[in-house]
């Protein structure tokens, strides 16, 4: 237990020295994540910004005076559209949908024709084809009050028309609406763990071996077990301190939130942060030792590097299940390292309460892959110095 | 007191193959039959060519493996039944002598007195002794990373001693050191094996006659892994009935070759 402390003390200031490693490694790490945050909170400011204007870019509107005055009763102003619209969605430089009105609207709508519109927008211009939703709705609008006035006027009840009342009823807390954007966070913890563990991992496998100083390290009196103990606690210690900084450094960046109703509904304080980082100690336990292990019969840091891409890109994929995977989180999810940190941390970002039994699953499987793994690596170690 | 009595040793070793065949296996017998007998207080060379099973019988002796057959005991304690009190009681630098660049010497040295149970101060105060004894006393405090070979491997010899140990194993010690600091480390070793330096009981392996000649009160001679002569320098001269250490070495260590 001691000789651990004692290698434990030693790996850690010898990785805490390595500042030129450790600071490319914090500028991804800190930075990233509140980057990204800021700018999806500038986009979604935009489409707020948009919605409050009540603003309709129309070509050809001044063929269509029934439909303008009943746009502009809706309190919407109508902005006529540049002539080369067309080309400007395409480049992604026109951020609205455009309403086409034909020649003949008004002569056709008299005659009970039913003229056609067109909304024309750009699926892959995303901000523009956000934008249809509100014109068709406005559009509706429009139909339904005419054939209501038609109908009145041959002594119909309007009511007929509608058989039905619908209201819309939204289920979501204010915190659950807010964690769509904060979706990602979780996702660039789990990241910010396994770069902190990443370098320190192989620096002390696969780098000790590399150095030449693995061989005189194991001609010291102390047990295997004990020098393999020490080096994960140092690796698994890293992994936390830079995935504490990481979720640190969310709080900030929501100061910087450019939507004033996001800032509203997203919290992130000092309990989320707690939360989040005691929901990654498993998750660094165990991924810290796989990457030892796997390291460990590399003979040089690149070889390491090498192998440790599978599980880079493994657990770094992990958030990307449940996104692809919108219908409901899986039992299974609690179990699968990193997928299991997600899981909990997106749901202490929608402020739901953390029961054991959706904790116990990663805590057990990240500390049993730990002890598989450094039973494994203290059992290499000879192997691979003696080759 | 080290007694290596009739180690053997064999790897398997792949061939080169194909680009697309796979290598096939091969046994390699590195060592067949070393036999040595050091005692405290004296200097024992491992004398032999580049790949007579030097390295490996000293990494035996560290315990970083098993012989397949043979005998290791380090002042009684038998390496494969208690390697780590066996560790205790020697001090080894081996082949690989790597530093860590972000420590400077110091704390490399101090490192290793923690692992073989030394308080901080007295690892500490041990440092500064060696330090004085192995003349590196201005590079103490400077980090690793930039140290010529020398002083590479001076810091290593220090941290192989760092806990006093009553045996003293050094692989080919002398390796890609300029003359002033191979003097030094001879120095240094005379003095380890003095009644005034501890009487200490030295292993040392080398490819370089001149050393053995220097140094060493009682040489084995290595050869294709069997231990083919031992004694004192004068007595192998004696044995092999030539006047030069080199000429007796190669008619000891190959006689098939001096024959034809």
């Amino acid at each position: 237990m001691k000789q651990a402390l004692i290698v434990f003390a030693k790996e850690l200031s010898d990785a805490l020295r390595d500042r030129r490693t450790l600071l490319r490694l914090l500028v991804p790490a800190l930075l990233m994540g509140p980057l990204l945050l800021t700018a999806l909170s500038g986009l979604i400011a935009s489409m707020e910004e948009r919605a409050d204007r009540r603003e309709l870019m129309a070509a050809g509107m001044e063929h269509a005076p029934t439909l303008a005055n009943f746009i502009e009763r809706q309190t919407y102003t109508v902005k006529p559209a540049p002539a080369d619209y067309e080309a400007r969605l395409r480049a992604t430089r026109l951020l609205e949908p455009v309403l086409v009105v034909p020649k003949d609207f008004e002569a056709k709508l008299l005659t009970g024709e039913a003229p056609t519109v067109e909304i024309v927008s750009d699926s892959a211009n995303q901000r523009a084809a956000a934008g249809t939703g509100s014109i068709v709705r406005l559009l509706n609008g429009f139909n339904r009050e005419r054939s209501t006035l038609n109908l009145a006027m041959r002594g119909v009840s309007t009511q007929l028309l509608e058989p039905v009342d619908i209201e819309e009823r939204d289920l979501a807390s204010v915190q659950a609406r807010a964690s769509r954007l904060s979706n990602i966070i979780p996702m660039f913890i789990i990241m910010a763990v396994l770069y902190g563990a990443l370098t320190a991992a192989l620096d002390s496998t696969a780098g000790e071996r590399e150095r030449g100083s693995l061989e005189p390290l194991l001609m010291n009196p102390a047990p295997h077990g004990a020098i393999v103990a020490g080096k994960w606690g140092a690796v698994a210690l890293l992994g936390m301190a830079v995935a504490l900084l990481s979720s640190l450094s969310f709080v900030p960046a929501q100061w910087l939130l450019r939507s004033d109703s996001l800032q509203a509904m997203f919290q992130f304080g000092p309990g989320e942060v707690l939360a989040f980082w005691l929901l990654q100690i498993p998750l660094a336990a165990g991924l810290s030792a796989l990457l030892m292990a796997l390291a460990i019969r590399s003979k040089t840091f690149k070889e390491a590097q090498a192998g440790s891409t599978l599980v880079v890109t493994a657990v770094s994929l992990m958030p990307m299940v449940s996104l692809l995977n919108p219908g409901g989180d899986a039992p299974w999810y609690l179990w699968v390292p990193g997928l299991a940190q997600n899981t909990l941390m997106l749901a202490v970002l929608k402020g739901e309460a953390l029961h054991w039994s959706q904790v116990l699953p990663g805590i057990v499987v990240g500390f049993a892959l730990a002890a598989v793994a450094l039973a494994y690596v203290a059992r290499s170690m000879r192997a691979a110095v003696a080759r | 007191m080290i007694d290596i009595q009739d180690v053997h040793k064999q790897f398997t070793a792949q061939t080169g193959g194909g680009l697309f065949k796979r290598g096939t296996k091969r046994v390699v017998h590195a060592v067949q039959g070393v036999s040595l007998r050091a005692e405290n207080g004296r200097i024992t060379g491992l004398l032999g060519a580049n790949g007579a099973g030097k390295t490996t019988t000293l990494r035996m002796l560290g315990g970083l493996f098993p012989p397949d057959a043979g005998h290791i005991a380090v002042d009684g304690l038998v390496v494969t039944d208690a390697p780590l009190k066996a560790l205790a009681r020697m001090g080894i630098l081996g082949d690989a002598h790597g530093l860590y660049p972000r420590l400077s010497a110091r704390e490399n040295i101090v490192y290793y007195g923690r692992l073989q149970g030394m308080t901080p101060d007295a690892a500490n105060a041990r440092a500064e002794e060696l330090a004085r004894l192995l003349e590196m006393r201005a590079i103490l405090d400077r980090r690793a990373d930039g140290f010529s070979q020398g002083e590479r491997m001076k810091t290593a010899l220090a941290r192989a001693l760092v806990h006093d140990p009553a045996n003293i194993v050094l692989d080919e010690p002398t390796n890609g050191l300029d003359v002033l600091a191979t003097r030094a480390l001879r120095e240094a070793l005379r003095w380890l094996r003095s009644p005034a330096g501890g009487g200490k009981c030295i292993v040392f392996s080398t490819h370089i006659m001149q050393e053995v000649e220097q140094l060493c009160d009682e040489v084995v001679v290595v050869s294709h892994g069997r231990s083919v002569a031992h004694g004192s320098v004068p007595g192998l001269l004696e044995q092999a009935g030539e006047s030069r250490f080199e000429d007796a070495f190669v008619k000891l260590a190959f006689p098939e070759e001096v024959a034809a």
